[in-house]
C-alpha cells in the first residue's frame, strides 16, 4: 500500500516536471508559419529543418550568432531522422507549409527545384568562395537553390593496434587495391572472427561501390543523365571487385552481417581492421573510446586512378514561406566565413568556404582528418538526376541481389542499367 | 479412489503452473534483455560471447540517454496526447453508439458502413490528408496536433454499439414511458449503464494512442512537442552503435506505462472484460 | 392526438440521432472517409510531383497485376496473416484458459503476459533487433551452447518472416489473452458443475462448454487479429533495413505502400496498392461474417 501511494507520488513528480519544462518552452513561439508576414521584422521566428542529430550543435550555434547580429529573428534548429525528414518534407510541399529554411540533399533537390519549392539564391553569397562542383549541384539554367554547406568526402579508416600486431605498414598513398586485398588477407582471422576489410550492403552507395567505380574509369549515370552506366565494362568490374571482397576473398564479414551490424557498430568493436567511411562520421568515431584510441584514416586505395566520392547539402529555402525574407538572410548567413567557421569548431561536417577546411582539421586532433580534405582534388561529385529517387530504389533492388550473390554481378548490373535507363528515358 | 483423484489434481496444476512459468520467461526475457543490455558499457554490449550479466554497473548510459532526450517534456506532450484522445474519443464514441444501437434512423446502416470501413483502411493512407488538413489549420508542430486525428474513434464507437446491443432494453423502456427524449435516456439511463464499458474503451484509445508513431512523427518536429515514441525514435537515429544508451532510453520511456498497468491493472482488466456480451 | 405525439416524438428521436453520431461521422468524414476517396481517386491517376496528377484509368491497376513485387507482396501478407492469427490466437486462448482455472499468482501471470502491450513499438522492435543478431544476439549465442547456428534471424529470407511472425505474436498475446479472458469469466460456472457431475473429462469441458460460449469473443478477436495481421507495417519499417536481403520475401502490402508513397514519390500506383489491400480486408472480413454462423453461438 505505501510502495503504491509512493509510486504515484514519484509518477504526480514526473509529470510536474514536465509541465515545467514545457512551461519553460512555451516561451518561444513555435512554428515558423504562424508568425507575421513581413519577415525580417519584429519578432519573427523561422524555422531550420536538418536531420543530423550529431550536427545540432553546431547548426545551433551558427543560429545564435545569426540572431546576435539580427535582433528580432529568432531561428528555431528542427532534427528530424533522415527517413521521417523526407516524409514530412513531401507533406510540406504538398501542402505548401514547408520549413521556412532547411537542409537540401542532392537526392532529392531536382524535384523540388522543378516544382518551384525553392526559392532562387541570386544575392548576398559568394558562390565563387565555395568548390564549383558544389555549387553546381543546386544550380539549375544558371540559378542557385541552396547554398553550399559541407561536404564530404570518403576515408579508408584502419584499426591501427591490428595492424602494429602483425607489424604491417599502415595504409598510405601507395595503395592500390590488390595492396588493400592482400593486407586484408594478412588480416582476417575467421576463427577469431575477425575479418580484414568491410565492403557494404546494397544502400551503401557512397561509402562504398560509388568509389570503385570512377576509380575504373567507369560511371553510374551519363553526364547528359539520359543513361545508366551500370552497363560499362569498368562500372561492372568495379562492382565485381567490391563483390569479390565478401564472395572471393572472403576478407569482408558476411552480406548479412553487413546488414545487420552497421560499419561502425563492427569497426569499433574490433571485429574489422579497415573500413571506408564518410567524413561525417568523425563525430560518432572521435566519441566512441575504443576508436578513438585505436583508429585512423586514409586515403582510399586507386585502381585505375585515384577518386572518391563527394557530395555536399545546401541550406535552402522555401519559396513558399510567409518569412522567406528572414530566411534568406540566414541562409546567406550560413554561407559565410563566419558561419562556416563556426562548423569546423563545433566539428560538424567539413565546411564548404574556401579556407575554413583547416580549421576543421585542426579541431580534430585524434584522427588525420586532413586526409579528408586531400581527397577533395580529385574527387567525384555524387552522381544524382531528377528521377534519382526512383533509380536509387532499383540501383538498391539489383544490388541488394549482386552483393549477396543471388543474381551474377555482370548479369545484375545489365539488367539494372535497362530498368534504369527506362526511367531516365521519362525524365 | 479420493486420493487417487487428488493426487491427479496436484499433479495437474504443477503442470499449470509450470506452463505458466515458461510462458512467463518467454514473455519477459526481452524486458530482462534490454536492463541488462542498459548496463553494460558498448564495448561490453558487443562482446562474443555476450555476458549475461554486466560486469560493472553503468547507470552512465541513464544519464546520456536523460542528457540526449528531455524526457520530462516527453511524458507530458505523451500524456496530454492520450489523455485528450481518450476523453474525447470516449465521450463522442459512446453517444454515436447509443445511436447506432438503439435508434431507428434513416441512412444508419451507410453511416455504420462508414465506421467499419476505417477500421479496415490501413492508417498510412491519412497520412498526407491529414497532415494537410493540420497545414490549412495552421496547427502544425503543436500539441494539439498530436491530438486531433484521435479524437474520433471507430473501433470505440464499434466496441460501444456491442456494448450497448448486449444491455437489457427494459431499463430504456421505462425512461421512455416516463417521458424522457432519447438525449435524456442515454444520459441519466444508458451511460452510467455503459460505464465499465467506457473504462475499457478508454483502455484501448490509450494504448492505441501510446503506440502512435507515424503521425507524431510527421506532424511534429520541435524537440518541446513530440511524443515519447517519436523521442525514442530520434534517440535511435542517433546512436546507431550504442545499444546500451538506446536500451536505457527504452526503459525511461516505458516505465511510467508498465507501472499506471501494474497499478491499475485489475481495473484494466475488469475494464475490458466487460465489454464482452454481458448480461 | 395520440399519435401526433407518436410522430412527434419520432421526429425528435431522429433528431437526436442525428446530434449524437453528428461529432463521430463528422470527424470520420474529414480525418478518414474523405482521405480514403482521394485515395480510391488518385489509384486511377499518374501523380507528378506534390500533388499534381493526370488521370490514366485503370492503368496502375493493370500493371499492379503484372508487378512480381505486387504479388510477392500479397503472398508476405498472407504468410504473415497465416503466420499470427491461428498460432497467436490459440495461445491466447490457451494461457486464457489456464489463467481462468482457480490458480494462486493470476494477477501476477496476467501482468507478465501483458507487459509487451504496453511496451512502445520503437523499443520492442529495437530490443528484438538486438536479441536477433547474427553476430552479438543472445539467440545466437544460446543456439551456440547447443552448438548450432548461427542463425541470419532477420538477415535471411528463410528466417526472416519467421521472426517477425514471433515479435507479432508476442506483442500481441497479451492483448488478445486478455480479451479472451474476459469472455471466458462470463461463463457461468453452474455449466461446469453439471459437467462435473456428469464426469466430464477436462477436455471434453473445453470442447462442448468453454468453446462454444467463448466463441463470440473468439470471433472478435479474429477479426482484429486479421485485420492488424493484414495491415502488418510496423515492424518490418523498424526491422528490417534497405540493404535487407530478406526485405522481398517479408514486405507486406502496406510497406509496398509505403515505399512507393515516400520514397519513390509515385502516389498513384501506391494508391492502388493500398486499394488493393482493402479490397481484400473487406473480402475476408465480409466471409468470416458469413462464416461465423456456422461457428459461433450467441445466445
Amino acid at each position: 500500500m505505501k510502495a503504491k501511494k509512493l509510486v504515484a507520488l514519484f509518477l504526480a513528480l514526473t509529470l510536474t516536471l514536465g509541465i515545467t519544462a514545457c512551461g519553460n518552452s512555451s516561451t518561444t513561439p513555435s512554428g515558423g508559419s504562424q508568425t507575421n508576414g513581413s519577415g525580417g521584422g519584429k519578432g519573427t521566428t523561422i524555422t531550420y529543418a536538418i536531420w543530423d542529430k550529431n550536427q545540432e550543435p553546431g547548426m545551433r550555434a551558427i543560429a545564435d550568432a545569426f540572431e546576435a547580429q539580427n535582433p528580432g529573428i529568432k531561428v528555431k534548429v528542427e532534427v528530424t531522422g533522415w527517413d521521417e525528414y523526407w516524409t514530412k518534407l513531401e507533406a510540406g510541399a504538398t501542402g505548401g507549409v514547408l520549413p521556412d529554411a532547411f537542409w537540401m540533399h542532392i537526392n532529392n533537390f531536382r524535384k523540388y527545384a522543378d516544382a518551384a519549392m525553392l526559392e532562387p539564391i541570386t544575392e548576398g553569397v559568394d558562390m565563387s568562395k565555395f568548390p564549383e562542383g558544389l555549387v553546381d549541384l543546386y544550380t539549375v539554367d544558371g540559378t542557385s537553390y541552396a547554398v553550399p554547406k559541407d561536404f564530404d568526402t570518403i576515408g579508408l579508416w584502419y584499426n591501427k593496434t591490428m595492424f602494429d600486431e602483425k607489424g604491417i605498414p599502415y595504409p598510405d598513398e601507395s595503395w592500390d587495391w590488390d595492396k588493400a586485398i592482400e593486407v586484408a588477407k594478412q588480416l582476417t582471422d575467421p576463427s577469431a572472427g575477425v575479418f580484414g576489410l568491410m565492403a557494404g550492403h546494397s544502400a551503401e552507395n557512397q561509402q562504398g561501390f560509388y568509389n570503385l567505380i570512377f576509380q575504373n574509369g567507369g560511371h553510374v549515370i551519363s553526364e547528359d543523365k539520359k543513361s545508366s552506366g551500370y552497363d560499362l565494362p569498368e562500372t561492372i568490374e568495379a562492382v565485381q571487385v567490391w563483390h569479390d571482397l565478401i564472395h572471393e576473398h572472403k576478407v569482408s564479414p558476411p552480406y548479412e552481417t553487413l546488414v545487420e551490424s552497421s560499419a561502425s557498430n563492427l569497426f569499433t568493436s574490433g571485429r574489422v581492421a579497415m573500413v571506408m567511411l564518410g567524413s561525417w562520421m568523425v563525430t560518432e568515431l572521435k566519441n566512441n573510446e575504443y576508436s578513438a584510441a585505436n583508429a585512423d584514416v586514409a586515403v582510399l586505395p586507386q585502381m585505375k586512378q585515384r577518386a572518391t566520392v563527394y557530395n555536399g547539402l545546401g541550406n535552402a529555402v522555401s519559396a513558399k514561406s510567409p518569412n522567406k525574407e528572414a530566411a534568406l538572410k540566414f541562409v546567406q548567413f550560413t554561407g559565410t566565413e563566419e558561419a562556416n567557421l563556426l562548423q569546423a569548431e563545433h566539428v560538424s561536417a567539413i565546411p564548404a568556404y574556401e579556407g575554413t577546411q583547416q580549421p576543421w582539421i585542426d579541431s580534430i586532433t585524434t584522427f588525420n582528418v586532413g586526409k579528408y580534405v586531400d581527397m577533395l582534388e580529385y574527387a567525384y561529385i555524387y552522381p544524382t538526376s531528377k528521377t534519382r529517387p526512383r533509380w536509387d530504389v532499383a540501383e538498391n533492388d539489383y544490388m541488394r541481389q549482386i552483393l549477396s550473390g543471388q543474381l551474377g554481378v555482370e548479369e545484375g548490373c545489365k539488367a539494372l542499367a535497362s530498368e534504369m535507363n527506362a526511367i531516365l528515358a521519362d525524365e | 479412489m479420493k486420493s487417487s483423484k487428488n493426487k491427479r489434481t496436484n499433479r495437474n496444476t504443477l503442470l499449470v503452473y509450470l506452463i505458466l512459468v515458461l510462458g512467463s520467461l518467454l514473455m519477459l526475457f526481452p524486458f530482462l534483455w534490454t536492463i541488462t543490455t542498459s548496463l553494460k558499457s558498448i564495448t561490453e554490449s558487443m562482446r562474443i560471447p555476450p555476458t549475461l550479466l554486466p560486469e560493472a554497473m553503468r547507470f552512465a548510459n541513464y544519464t546520456e540517454a536523460m542528457i540526449r532526450v528531455d524526457f520530462g517534456t516527453l511524458y507530458y506532450n505523451t500524456a496530454v496526447m492520450v489523455g485528450a484522445r481518450t476523453l474525447a474519443a470516449i465521450m463522442f464514441s459512446t453517444m454515436a453508439a447509443y445511436a447506432f444501437a438503439r435508434i431507428d434512423f434513416p441512412l444508419k446502416n451507410f453511416f455504420f458502413a462508414m465506421v467499419l470501413i476505417q477500421m479496415m483502411v490501413p492508417g498510412q493512407i491519412f497520412l498526407i490528408p491529414q497532415f494537410l488538413l493540420m497545414a490549412r489549420l495552421d496547427w502544425l508542430d503543436t500539441v494539439k496536433a498530436l491530438v486531433a486525428p484521435g479524437i474520433v474513434s471507430a473501433f470505440g464507437t464499434f466496441l460501444m454499439r456491442q456494448f450497448f446491443l448486449s444491455l437489457p432494453k427494459d431499463l430504456e423502456e421505462a425512461a421512455r414511458i416516463d417521458g424522457c427524449n432519447q438525449w435524456q435516456t442515454y444520459w441519466h439511463v444508458m451511460m452510467p449503464l455503459a460505464r465499465s464499458g467506457m473504462v475499457a474503451l478508454g483502455i484501448f484509445t490509450a494504448l492505441f494512442a501510446w503506440k502512435d508513431l507515424m503521425w507524431p512523427l510527421i506532424v511534429n518536429t520541435s524537440a518541446d512537442k513530440m511524443t515519447l515514441s517519436t523521442g525514442l525514435a530520434n534517440l535511435k537515429g542517433t546512436f546507431t552503435t550504442n545499444y546500451p544508451v538506446l536500451m536505457a532510453g527504452s526503459l525511461i520511456a516505458m516505465w511510467p506505462m508498465i507501472l499506471l498497468f501494474i497499478l491499475f491493472q485489475r481495473q484494466f482488466i475488469e475494464g475490458i472484460a466487460s465489454t464482452g456480451s454481458k448480461n | 392526438m395520440k399519435l401526433q405525439k407518436m410522430k412527434k416524438r419520432r421526429w425528435g428521436d431522429l433528431g437526436w440521432a442525428y446530434l449524437m453520431i453528428a461529432p463521430t461521422i463528422l470527424g470520420l468524414l474529414v480525418l478518414n472517409i474523405y482521405p480514403v476517396i482521394s485515395t480510391i481517386y488518385l489509384s486511377f491517376t499518374k501523380t507528378g510531383d506534390f500533388g499534381a496528377s493526370s488521370f490514366t484509368g485503370i492503368g496502375n491497376y493493370t500493371k499492379m497485376f503484372k508487378d512480381p513485387e505486387v504479388l510477392q507482396a500479397t503472398w508476405n501478407t498472407f504468410r504473415y496473416t497465416i503466420g499470427v492469427v491461428p498460432v497467436g490466437v490459440l495461445l491466447a486462448l490457451f494461457f486464457a484458459v489456464l489463467l481462468n482455472a482457480n490458480i494462486k499468482g493470476k494477477t501476477l501471470f496476467r501482468t507478465i503476459y501483458f507487459l509487451p502491450v504496453v511496451s512502445t513499438p520503437v523499443a520492442v522492435a529495437m530490443v528484438w533487433r538486438w536479441l536477433y543478431n547474427t553476430e552479438f544476439g543472445l539467440l545466437n549465442y544460446l543456439l551456440s551452447l547447443f552448438g548450432a547456428g548461427p542463425v541470419g534471424w532477420l538477415t535471411t529470407s528463410r528466417y526472416a518472416m519467421f521472426s517477425l511472425i514471433v515479435v507479432g505474436i508476442w506483442s500481441t498475446l497479451g492483448y488478445n489473452m486478455v480479451l479472451l479472458l474476459a469472455g471466458l469469466q462470463e461463463i457461468p460456472k453452474t455449466f461446469y458443475e453439471a459437467a462435473d457431475i456428469d464426469g466430464a473429462s477436462p477436455i471434453r469441458k473445453f470442447f462442448f462448454i468453454t468453446l462454444p460460449l467463448v466463441s463470440p469473443t473468439l470471433f472478435f478477436v479474429l477479426v482484429l487479429t486479421f485485420i492488424s495481421s493484414l495491415q502488418m507495417f510496423d515492424f518490418i519499417y523498424m526491422m528490417v533495413d534497405r540493404g535487407n536481403v530478406a526485405m522481398g520475401s517479408v514486405q507486406t502490402l502496406v510497406f509496398l505502400f509505403y515505399k512507393y508513397a515516400f520514397q519513390i514519390y509515385d502516389r498513384g500506383y501506391a494508391s492502388a496498392i493500398v486499394v488493393f489491400l482493402l479490397a481484400i480486408i473487406l473480402a475476408i472480413t465480409a466471409l468470416q461474417m458469413h462464416l461465423q454462423k456456422k461457428w459461433v453461438h450467441y445466445d
